[in-house]
């Protein structure tokens, strides 16, 4: 359809690209600008071309923090994806009810991360927390921990508390890719014997293949940016034992105040979730056909 | 045998289920439990339940933790990026979804790359930009980039629910001599509610929820949200648990009852989302 004006759509299209432009794309611009620059924030800046990549390439804090997001990534996907998926199994298996469960296990996915994290610090919490409390119900005292006080088990602390929170999330997004599921492909498969388990493996999991991608890449790229988490429950400690990219990038920009090389960790970590999604979504595109 | 199979199975798919629930919903319940005991008896046995139930807590930790203040100044920050998101982006996908002009791919490109770029390709600069600009402990400062971030997703979204409609509609009205600015609020408006209600929601909670640069943006307390109002209260506080447990409770319970009312929209507003 042309408009009356032609200057009209311009204007209805105006308001939202300006701020956008302003607000999201020129520091995009400005942040791939700083990186290649020594910038307190206040002083001069200082041109040092791609010295603030190459330290960040051999900064052991900086290398490990995707290490610590790589091994949180392959936890949640077990306690988010998996866990999810195994949940809107459970809840497709019968044909009524669980609504209430359905919405039981999506309330922690609305909550405010700090909310939850600082409850799960009293979880955790070594002298009152619900944790060592139940271990040492159930006479398990020796398993009781300084959860995320000890390098060895901090991570993985962390990761079950996004997986609390997380699971109700893709229980959803599969939930509604089962339902899609045409029921006569269910009922024959529990003709040929495939019930409970095997249906669900056999054939809910591979019919809902578009929503298995999305939940993978989401947990993925999700995983690199997180930090609310972290910060609250961890701040990267013990001993960097929780380093992510994002709680270091906001240590060296907001507290050393290195601006220029903040922006390079920035960049690059952009690069890595840029990179990971483009190269998933190719992955999965189907493939042209050459004529 | 086939019936006490059918009924085996029933039970004990009902245990499973149970049993879950009662994992999942286990911290939340603490929480709301545990601030109802003292400190002393929080430490004595955490899993106890408490001896009474008496609110005053939550009315001191209300005043002490200044939650009144934080839920207004987040009801105000959310209340306006909803506002914004929804005209701005509602406009937007009106011109992209309807009119063709000159650059219209090249600037939704520009928008729809928005959907892949993550906050922290752009926080480091937005930061000094609007320390530079005065923006900084101004509720401007998370007012414009709640609203800037949500942008490409809704207009993403209300462009894909506007394609979806019957193109005769609009050439109707237009032989009816319907203007532009006409054809939005006599047609687009109305059909488009559906589709503003989802972006609505997830912006909503966005808004709400968000951490990041609520905490590096605003260091007055008078203008902090709940999340960094929250985690303010609780590093002063930092042992006196009851207390924190009732802020807790008081932040979580409404937003569970409001979820519990509009479950339907909420889980789809969200998910959609989220899936695209």
């Amino acid at each position: 359809m042309r408009a009356r004006r032609r200057s009209t759509p311009y204007l209805l299209v105006a308001p939202a690209l300006l701020l956008f432009g302003a607000i999201v794309l020129v520091p995009i611009g400005l942040t791939a600008g700083f990186s290649f620059f020594r910038w307190d924030g206040l002083g001069p800046f200082e041109a040092i071309g791609l010295r603030n990549y190459r330290r960040a390439i051999g900064d052991d804090i900086f290398r490990s923090s995707f290490v610590h997001a790589a091994i949180y990534i392959g936890i949640t996907i077990v306690l988010e994806v998996v866990v999810g998926m195994a949940l809107a199994g459970l809840l497709t298996a019968r044909r009524r009810g669980g609504m209430f469960f359905r919405v039981a296990f999506f309330v922690p996915v609305l909550l405010p991360m700090v909310v939850i994290a600082v409850l799960w610090s009293f979880v955790y919490n070594p002298d009152m927390g619900l944790l060592n409390g139940a271990l040492e119900r159930f006479g398990l005292d020796s398993l009781t921990r300084i959860w995320l006080g000890d390098p060895d088990t901090a991570l993985v602390a962390i990761s079950v508390v996004s997986g609390w929170v997380f699971a109700g999330f893709y229980m959803a997004i599969f939930y509604a890719a089962f339902q899609q599921i045409p029921r006569d492909v269910l009922e024959a498969a529990a003709l040929d014997g495939a019930g409970g388990v095997r249906a669900w493996w056999h054939v809910k999991v591979p019919m809902a293949r578009r929503a298995v991608e999305v939940a993978l890449l989401l947990c993925i790229t999700g995983g690199f940016q997180s930090f609310d988490l972290f910060y609250v429950l961890t701040n990267g400690g013990p001993y960097n034992s929780t380093e992510i990219p994002t709680t270091y990038l906001v240590k060296v920009v907001f507290r050393n105040r290195e601006v220029g090389y903040g922006s390079a960790m920035a960049v690059i970590l952009t690069a890595v979730v840029l990179v990971v999604g483009l190269a998933y979504s190719r992955l999965r595109a189907p493939q042209p056909r050459t004529a | 045998m086939l019936t006490v199979r059918v009924i085996a199975s029933k039970v004990l798919f009902r245990i499973v289920m149970v049993v879950l629930a009662v994992i999942y919903g286990f911290p939340l319940a603490w929480m709301v439990l545990s601030s109802f005991k003292s400190n002393r008896e929080t430490f004595r046995n955490p899993l106890a339940l408490p001896t009474s139930i008496d609110l005053g807590v939550w009315a001191d930790a209300w005043r002490i933790g200044n939650l009144g203040r934080y839920a207004l100044n987040s009801a105000l920050v959310t209340t306006a990026t909803v506002v914004l998101i929804l005209t701005l982006a509602g406009l937007a996908a009106y011109a992209f979804s309807r009119f063709e002009f000159g650059g219209s791919s090249l600037l939704l490109g520009l928008l729809l790359a928005g959907l892949l770029m993550p906050l922290q390709s752009y926080f480091v600069a937005q930061s000094e930009l609007f320390d530079a600009l005065g923006l900084k402990d101004t509720r401007w400062a998370l007012i414009l980039p709640y609203t800037a971030m949500g942008l490409p997703l809704a207009v993403y979204l209300l462009k894909a629910f506007l394609d979806g409609l019957p193109g005769e509609l609009f050439d109707a009205a237009r032989l009816d001599g319907c203007g532009d600015v006409r054809m939005f609020t006599a047609l687009v408006l109305p059909l488009l509610r559906p589709g503003l209600a989802t972006v609505a929601i997830f912006s909503a909670l966005n808004a709400w929820n968000e951490f990041l640069l609520a905490l590096l943006y605003i260091s007055d307390d008078e203008l902090k949200t709940l999340p960094t109002g929250l985690l303010a209260f609780s590093s002063r506080y930092t042992t006196d648990y009851q207390l924190l447990f009732s802020a807790l409770s008081i932040v979580t319970l409404p937003m569970v009852a409001v979820y519990v009312a509009f479950h339907r929209q909420v889980t789809a507003g969200l998910t959609e989302g989220a899936v695209r």
